[in-house]
């Protein structure tokens, strides 16, 4: 009697959200092969919606920025973690109100946060004004305008929303670790530098992956921040493949380019989780044959 | 007692349930549930004016405006009908209103237009847009001319200028006279696509009306990929050289009152612009609204027009208030106070101009539409969603924007890539 009602609670909705995510995801799938534009149809194309869009500039486009900004996303959040919650853990005063500003930016909206950057890296009435009447007439910081730098304020606003959450991840970590590794590595002579990355990152390295993953999928699925900032502009320079499915599926109203988009998205994201999930395979294995 | 309180809350609730329907059952008052892009400005002036007029004849109003660009209010759209409850009328435009009526049944308006004869008053252009399949689905409300030019007046007086440029040729020359003089910018621009591709459609409208109507309207790919295109895209180099690089997608209403101080001296923007200026507490003395540049010395009309259209719905009050809205858009006096309001033309040919509340360029854009209609040259938006279905237009929209903000794309590259981007978006 007792097995009924959890088979209930837990397998219920658990079945109902995995079937949720399979079923839709096969359906966009299936709709990626179709002639669907406004609305769903169940006329079959094969191919025409793949080879339309990657030959969109769109699409290179969003391509080539959701490498650069997804390397630069994750790697300069981490650093900045990282570095933020190295120097937290030096046990400094006022701790606990230092960790709640940093982690602050999280706490705000994207769109928020897109919207306030873009205020303030207008070269007209941002940044750059303000250092110009300072006296510096000429600093330049109008990386919004420029099409090749446009995708590094992305990364800007990226980093200060995120390198909080990466923080208090990371300061969790850290404070982990075991002492006794710590004093042991201190009686035989390690210096702090030494500490750090002999003995104490490679016992953080599972939450940085950890934190790695989160960000991935932050980056590989950012919309609001890229829509709220720039728009998607200069022209096309800033866009990701995120838009360029909104703007496929809901401004264009083609639905079955959008969907072979958001297909071509999963294609990337599966191309890097993949091999990590492989390799952590292959890892496993040989721990337990050794 | 505590049954009998919860037989009574059982009780009032199942009444309350009731109280909607018993409502619903007496009135067959006129209702209209409206959705449009014009939350805002001079557009949402108007059509709250048209909402009065809609209450003034015993009806209820009910307007959800969804704030943006026409896109965003299509995307609702979309949702409601999907969702099996389309609002009673809706702002719609262009080749969407052949699309989307296949997709949820129209009410159809042949009766009420014959019987207001407002056949006989709108340009076959025009009328044809709005029945497809031959059936009368919607109906438009106003016109806007996108290929006009509004010149800061203290602009014009900083360069000692007092002719106003009817060629591309003059208009580079007022612009060199411009910038010389010390005007910061020539040219007024927001950073949005539309405004990308309004001044594309104007250039090649003004170039050459006949290839634009065979490569924008019809997609004629020898068209699209020959030299008159690719002179337009020169003469877009051009403009866009003399913008100011600044604008990140703002919306061209940010830079207006730089233009009227005169530190930017044109702008190429639709009729609306007057609106916009008015509604921003700027004089009709700020400026100057003429028509833009053309070649060939007649005149040319790039067209833009709102349109309403009416879903079916089986409420009876639906139904009503789609036949009372109908008759108000199609009154003169309601199009003259909409058109007052936003700066735009009434869709009618018969409405007399010469009043008062009208401006002489709003006087202008009409006299020119039925001159550039009688001559052949009054051709369709593209950047406003009139020339094709969404898809295509932003497709060729991409090109147009990324060759503004990128000074590296030289014209021939713009050229191939825009027969690429219709390529592969049919």
């Amino acid at each position: 009697m007792r097995r009924a009602p959890e088979l209930l609670v837990i397998w219920g909705p658990l079945l109902l959200a995995a079937a949720h995510i399979v079923v839709f995801t096969a359906w966009t799938v299936w709709i990626s092969f179709t002639a669907s534009t406004l609305m769903p149809v169940s006329e079959f194309v094969g191919l025409r919606n793949y080879s339309s869009v990657l030959a969109t500039r769109n699409w290179k486009i969003a391509f080539d920025n959701l490498i650069v900004f997804g390397g630069g996303f994750v790697a300069f959040t981490m650093f900045t973690g990282l570095l933020l919650a190295i120097l937290i853990d030096q046990r400094i005063r006022g701790e606990n109100v230092l960790r709640s500003i940093f982690l602050y930016p999280m706490a705000v909206s994207f769109v928020v946060t897109g919207v306030v950057w873009s205020w303030l890296l207008n070269p007209g009435m941002g940044v750059q004004k303000l250092v110009n009447d300072l006296g510096w007439a000429g600093f330049r910081f109008d990386w919004i305008t420029d099409r090749e730098m446009a995708i590094w304020t992305i990364v800007l606003a990226g980093v200060w929303q995120a390198a909080g959450f990466a923080m208090a991840l990371l300061l969790a970590g850290l404070r982990s670790v075991e002492p006794d590794l710590i004093k042991a590595a201190q009686i035989d002579g390690a210096g702090p530098l030494r500490m750090y990355t002999r003995v104490i990152l490679p016992t953080l390295w599972p939450i940085m992956v950890a934190v790695l993953v989160i960000l991935l999928q932050m980056a590989i699925t950012t919309f609001d921040l890229v829509r709220a900032l720039t728009g998607g502009g200069p022209g096309i320079a800033t866009q990701l493949p995120a838009l360029v499915v909104y703007d496929f599926m809901f401004q264009r109203g083609q639905i079955g380019r959008g969907a072979a988009a958001a297909v071509l998205m999963f294609l990337t994201l599966l191309g890097v989780l993949l091999p990590h999930a492989l390799f952590k395979y292959a890892r496993r294995r040989r721990a337990a044959d050794a | 007692m505590a049954s009998i309180r919860r037989r009574s809350v059982l009780a009032g609730a199942v009444g309350l349930m009731a109280a909607p329907l018993a409502a619903r059952a007496q009135a067959a008052k006129p209702r209209l549930t409206v959705i449009s892009q014009w939350s805002a400005g001079s557009d949402g002036a108007a059509i709250t004016a048209l909402g009065k007029k809609f209450e003034e004849r015993g009806g209820v109003w009910q307007h959800s405006p969804v704030p943006g660009f026409t896109t965003d209010m299509m995307n609702k759209l979309r949702a409601q009908i999907i969702a099996g409850d389309p609002p009673a009328c809706s702002q719609l435009k262009g080749p969407e209103i052949a699309a989307w009526s296949k997709i949820a049944p129209t009410v159809n308006l042949d009766a009420i237009v014959a019987a207001a004869g407002y056949e006989k008053v709108v340009a076959p252009d025009l009328a044809r847009l709005h029945k497809p399949g031959g059936k009368w689905s919607a109906l438009p409300l106003q016109v806007y001319r996108t290929n006009t030019l509004f010149l800061s007046k203290r602009a014009m007086d900083k360069a000692k200028a007092d002719k106003i440029p009817t060629t591309w040729a003059q208009f580079n020359e007022l612009a060199e006279k411009m910038k010389a003089a010390g005007v910061a910018h020539p040219v007024a621009n927001g950073g949005t696509r539309a405004d990308d591709g309004q001044k594309f459609e104007a250039v090649l409208a003004g170039l050459n009306p006949a290839v634009y109507r065979k490569a924008i309207m019809e997609l004629d790919e020898k068209a699209l990929g020959g030299p008159e295109v690719r002179a337009a895209f020169a003469q877009l180099r051009k403009i866009a050289d003399w913008m100011d690089p600044n604008t990140a997608a703002q919306h061209f209403s940010v830079f207006l009152p730089r233009f009227v101080a005169g530190e930017m001296g044109m702008l190429i923007q639709g009729g609306w612009a007057q609106g916009v200026l008015l509604n921003g507490g700027f004089k009709l003395d700020d400026f100057i609204i003429a028509p833009g540049p053309t070649e060939n010395g007649k005149p040319v009309f790039v067209l833009n027009a709102d349109a309403f259209i009416f879903w079916q719905s089986k409420q009876a009050d639906l139904q009503a208030g789609q036949k009372l809205m109908a008759e108000l858009v199609m009154m003169p006096e309601n199009q003259t106070m909409y058109s007052q309001i936003t700066g735009s033309i009434p869709v009618r040919t018969d409405v007399d101009l010469s009043g008062a509340g009208w401006s002489a360029g709003q006087v202008e854009a009409a006299r020119t539409l039925k001159e550039a209609v009688a001559v052949n040259q009054s051709v369709l938006s593209l950047a406003h969603n009139m020339a094709q279905e969404n898809g295509m237009t932003a497709a060729m929209i991409d090109v147009l924007t990324e060759f503004v903000k990128n000074k590296a794309i030289t014209p021939d590259q713009a050229v191939k890539r825009l027969v690429e981007a219709v390529a592969s978006a049919r």
